[in-house]
């Protein structure tokens, strides 16, 4: 398949590739993924048996420390498993969560109890950590959140709204940023918790969306938590959630995904003899080339990564870059295969299942999740070229 | 038409009811088949009850293609989902045919008692400039046709079916197929823009009257029908950009409305200006049609150019709604949802610019 090989692998890391994919290959693996795409509207990939079949190997989370499950390989090795997931089609959302935010945060700035008790369990796939950060009036402007943990003896009671976070309603723990201190400077004063979901105290609504995995708002009424609780340090949350997050952009993960659809576009560009048709062919070559420069953007950031200093205007480049190339790939969907790639998973004849038409209803969540390509935009011009 | 009919229908398709008819088509996702495909009882009522204000507002009547773009506007600005816009295109067929045998069906149409399911492709591969290949039966009574019509909107509404497809010389011809007959089989689809759509399969079902060429007619017909189409895109477009402006004014971050950020008011601005252009594009190939002129090669360059803006606009409607914007209970998201399948019913983008890049030479400037 075109796009797989980032090139300048070492023999370690593409031997590595090659053992994750003859994972992803293996029957009950295929069936999993074509059962996922198939699924009724309103069930979603949840604790899924291939994130077990990766833990068991260290692959999960292949980065981390072979103590907390993982591998103990590096940065290539963890964006490997994350490319070979997505071209395989296992949804990512719950390893992203868990993984990549959620296990980050404690490998980095969690007590040995916390890393204990939660890295283990989320490295085999069998613990779900959700994020909630996002509440109704605080997105872009996240120091505008306004859940808050009141003093109660020794520890706190926690009360606020979170909206706009998903899969909570699987999680067992969530990571959860909430006022300790007011302050009139927004950003003070944050804590990050780790939040026990299956509490009395946590209700779970679903929100419906236009893709076929809902959003949560999550209802936090009176928890009491402790100073166990806490992820980092009291009040020095805002430091952690924008230092850590950038960890996790590189965007390999969104590149991933906008190859498998373009993939499958140009797949069906063969199939229908369109391929041969200049005026199909030319658009998808021009789509195929900025999607490999966004690869090797993506890759960039992984290697600097790996180096251990991360670019936080690369990542944010790479993230911007590759999430403005979806919309050119499903509009080239549209164009090679018309009405068909409208068909949803639900019509029976839809081409490659609904892949295309799913991917049509997800295409806008990529410019929004992770950091908006505005927020991308705006640390690019203020970071790297002193502008705003 | 009147100014004052129009205002009433800017009033029928304006603010107050435009939020309901946004969602008058919607089926549950998924539900293709079942008791949960068909439209609640109140949803019939309004739809029943909008298709009753057109019919007294003489929207279904002969009318210039300057004032039919006007009203195709004004719904694609609502996302009025129905039998209205393919309805109008079959009458314009079976009327240029000059049979007087559809003549009653016509006055039906025209009165709004009538509907008519424009059944054209043969897949979703291809748009209706080519239309699907069509057999036809001599029978002992008269004609049957047989094929497939795999995107045939609203059939179930209508009862007839205005085929047209290539026959044995490849040549397009007309059939208007009663639905109710034997031979003639509906299957709901599921599809992006939840809209009402059928699977038609034909087999040998009974032509009503005889089987006309039109392969001097359909071109002129279709590019028609483009330009309504994309006179509705535009509309789309300009309200998705509106919903979107109104969610900047209302959404507070960094201590302002998010109104008063510079990046996204001016994407909006520029969305704003290329929605009333294309609309503008639409009413001058519409007033060219008018005139008697030729339009196939104009027609499909303002289908490709609405068709294109309505899916950037709705997409960006929902970007600046922020997570919102990807709820079901965000409007939003039902102009991304239609535009998919909007931007490309009477054609995708490739195909209307190789069309029009075939009549490029033959097609004077604008003066
Ligand atoms: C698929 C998906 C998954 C998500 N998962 C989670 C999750 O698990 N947990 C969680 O906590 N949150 C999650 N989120 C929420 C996400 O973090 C927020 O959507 C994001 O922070 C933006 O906030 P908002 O949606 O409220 O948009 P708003 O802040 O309301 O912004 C609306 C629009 O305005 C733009 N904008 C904002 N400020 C400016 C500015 N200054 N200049 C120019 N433009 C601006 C934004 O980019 C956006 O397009 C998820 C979102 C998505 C789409």
């Amino acid at each position: 398949m075109t796009g797989r090989h980032p090139g300048g692998l070492t023999p370690a890391e593409e031997e590595f590739r090659g053992r994750v994919r003859a994972l992803l290959a293996e029957d009950r693996v295929r069936a999993l993924a074509d059962e996922i795409a198939a699924y009724p509207p309103g069930t979603e990939a949840t604790h899924l048996p291939v994130h077990r079949w990766l833990g068991e190997r260290g692959w999960l989370a292949p980065n981390w420390p072979q103590e907390y499950g993982g591998a103990g390989l590096g940065a290539a090795e963890a964006a490997i498993v994350t490319e070979e997931m997505t071209l395989a089609g296992i949804p990512d959302d719950v390893h992203v969560l868990s993984i990549d935010i959620v296990g980050r945060f404690l490998l980095e700035v969690g007590t040995e109890e916390q890393k204990k008790r939660h890295l283990p369990a989320l490295a085999a796939g069998e613990e779900i950590a959700t994020v909630l950060f996002t509440e109704p009036d605080a997105g872009s402007d996240l120091s505008a959140l306004r859940t808050t943990a009141r003093r109660d003896g020794d520890g706190w009671r926690l009360y606020g709204r979170k909206i706009y976070n998903m899969k909570s309603q699987y999680g067992e723990v969530a990571l959860c940023a909430a006022r300790t201190t007011e302050s009139p400077v927004a950003m003070h004063g944050i804590t990050l918790f780790l939040l026990p979901l299956r509490s009395p105290g946590v209700h779970v609504e679903p929100v419906p969306t236009l893709c076929n995995d809902r959003f949560n708002l999550v209802v936090i009424d009176g928890v009491r938590l402790t100073e166990a609780d806490v992820l980092g340090e009291v009040d020095n949350g805002w430091a952690l959630m924008n230092d850590l997050l950038q960890l996790e952009r590189t965007g390999v993960d969104f590149h991933a995904k906008a190859r498998r659809l373009l993939d499958l576009v140009t797949e069906r560009a063969a199939a229908t003899g369109r391929l041969a048709d200049p005026a199909y062919a030319l658009p998808l070559a021009a789509l195929d080339a900025r999607l490999r420069a966004g690869h090797a953007m993506a890759w960039q950031q992984v290697r600097n990564l790996g180096a251990g200093s991360p670019d936080p205007v690369g990542s944010a480049m790479a993230k911007w870059y590759v999430t403005e190339q979806i919309r050119p790939v499903l509009d080239l969907a549209l164009e090679v295969c018309g009405l068909e790639a409208a068909l949803t998973a639900w019509d029976g004849a839809a081409p490659d299942g609904g892949v295309l038409e799913a991917g049509l209803r997800m295409g806008p969540s990529h410019r929004l999740a992770s950091g908006t390509s505005e927020v991308m935009l705006t640390l690019i011009a203020t970071n790297a070229l002193g502008l705003l | 038409m009147t100014t004052a009919v129009l205002d009433e229908l800017r009033e029928l398709f304006g603010q107050e009811l435009a939020p309901v008819l946004r969602r008058l088509g919607e089926r549950p996702r998924g539900a293709a088949d079942g008791p949960a495909a068909r439209l609640g009882e109140e949803d019939a009522g309004t739809r029943d009850a909008v298709w009753a204000t057109l019919a007294e507002l003489g929207a279904f009547g002969p009318h210039r293609e300057a004032e039919r773009v006007a009203i195709a506007e004004l719904m694609g600005a609502a996302l009025y989902q129905s039998p209205y816009a393919d309805t109008v295109t079959a009458a314009a067929l079976l009327a240029a045919t000059g049979d007087p045998a559809y003549g009653p069906l016509l006055d039906e149409a025209a009165r709004g008692a009538a509907a008519v399911a424009l059944a054209v492709r043969e897949d979703g591969l291809s748009g209706p400039a080519r239309p699907g290949p069509l057999t036809v039966h001599r029978e002992a009574d008269g004609y049957a046709v047989s094929g497939r019509r795999p995107f045939t909107a609203f059939a179930a509404d209508c009862g007839h079916l205005a085929v047209v497809g290539a026959g044995s010389d490849g040549e397009p011809v007309l059939a208007l197929v009663p639905r109710e007959r034997p031979g003639v089989r509906l299957t709901r689809r599921d599809d992006i823009g939840r809209g009402d759509l059928y699977a038609v399969e034909l087999d040998r079902a009974a032509v009503s009257g005889a089987v006309h060429p039109v392969g001097a007619l359909w071109p002129a017909v279709l590019a028609a029908a483009r330009v309504r189409q994309a006179a509705a895109l535009a509309g789309a477009a300009r309200a998705a950009v509106e919903l979107a402006a109104e969610r900047l004014r209302s959404r507070q971050a960094f201590g302002q409305p998010l109104a008063r950020q510079q990046a996204p008011a001016h994407r909006l601005a520029a969305l704003a200006a290329e929605a009333a252009t294309a609309a503008a594009f639409a009413r001058s190939v519409a007033a060219a049609a008018d005139r008697g002129e030729d339009v196939r090669a104009t027609a499909a360059q303002v289908l490709y150019l609405a068709g294109d803006l309505a899916r950037r606009a709705a997409a960006e409607s929902v970007h600046l709604h922020g997570a919102h914007g990807m709820t079901e209970a965000c409007d939003a998201q039902l102009f991304l949802r239609r535009a998919a399948v909007d931007s490309q019913w009477l054609g995708t983008g490739t195909e209307l610019l190789r069309e029009a890049a075939a009549l490029l030479s033959d097609t004077p400037n604008p003066r």
